[in-house]
């Protein structure tokens, strides 16, 4: 995976958690990983498509999904109900809708995908061919860790596309 | 005081927007996607829209040139995760009155509401 599509995620996911839950973020190691991605608590996943493409991942503990949640809506939740559950879904789609902007500042123009929130421990997801890169985010709250699974399209998919052939 | 719909597919943020909408004194019309938001304008005449961009079933940009068509003078702002200026440039092409981007700032959304209202 190219690692300059990293930046902009951590910039996004650290501006966002810093403007929608009013607290300091720390970078934890990044550590790259082949094997499938097994679901903890919560994980939040997002398609890209474009000149970036492949999967983003959101993974958090429930805690800290409900501390999202109550952070930014200032009402208490202590259950991922439906309303919760759209709320964590939201605060994914937030941070890569805001990292497709500097992806495209930086050349690549991508689109995403509807969140989908993942729920329950043991699922397995593949990534197959794509490494995954992992970067964990700490806060206050507990920790937001980003899996990234992306690659630059190739230019003739994209040519294929536009109908140069 | 202003009738606004707010179209957006996540629960938690048409509950996010209208609940500080509402303590703002205006009126809130909710809807979850863009086919939904026509019906709701159509029926309802709101004085502005604020619509998400990125939705199952038909998004906010469709939406968006469906009002403008049906109502030339809909007041539509986009409120949206995707702040790409490529979406930008269309959805103002297609009529939207602005453009703001998510997180958003309640003052930034207040002073766009008091714009159109003039």
């Amino acid at each position: 995976m190219n690692v300059n599509f990293l930046n902009p995620f951590i910039e996004a996911a650290s501006e966002v958690i810093q403007s929608e839950l009013q607290t300091a973020v720390q970078r934890g190691s990044l550590k790259f990983q082949k094997s499938a991605f097994v679901t903890n608590d919560l994980a939040v996943l997002l398609n890209l498509i474009g000149q970036v493409q492949g999967i983003v991942l959101y993974e958090m503990s429930t805690e800290m999904g409900l501390a999202i949640v109550s952070r930014v809506s200032g009402q208490a939740f202590d259950e991922l109900d439906e309303l919760a559950q759209s709320g964590v879904a939201e605060f994914g789609n937030v941070i890569t809708g805001r990292a497709t902007v500097k992806l495209a500042q930086a050349g690549f123009d991508t689109r995403i995908s509807v969140p989908t929130l993942i729920q329950g421990k043991g699922a397995k997801i593949s990534t197959f061919d794509f490494t995954r890169l992992i970067v964990p985010l700490q806060t206050e709250f507990g920790e937001v860790i980003i899996h990234l699974a992306l690659r630059a399209r190739a230019e003739s998919e994209q040519e294929i596309e536009r109908g140069a052939f | 005081m202003a009738r606004i719909l707010v179209v957006d597919d996540a629960q938690f943020m048409r509950m996010r927007i209208s609940r500080l909408l509402m303590a703002e004194g205006h009126q809130i019309l909710e809807a979850d996607d863009g086919s939904n938001a026509i019906a709701v304008y159509k029926s309802s005449r709101p004085d502005i829209v604020l619509m998400d961009v990125t939705m199952p079933k038909m998004d906010g940009l469709s939406a968006l040139r469906h009002i403008r068509e049906y109502d030339p003078q809909a007041k539509v702002v986009m409120l949206t995760a995707l702040g790409l200026e490529s979406v930008v440039l269309e959805a103002v092409k297609a009529g939207a009155k602005d453009f703001i981007v998510k997180p958003f700032e309640l003052p930034r959304v207040l002073s766009t509401i008091n714009k159109l209202m003039l």
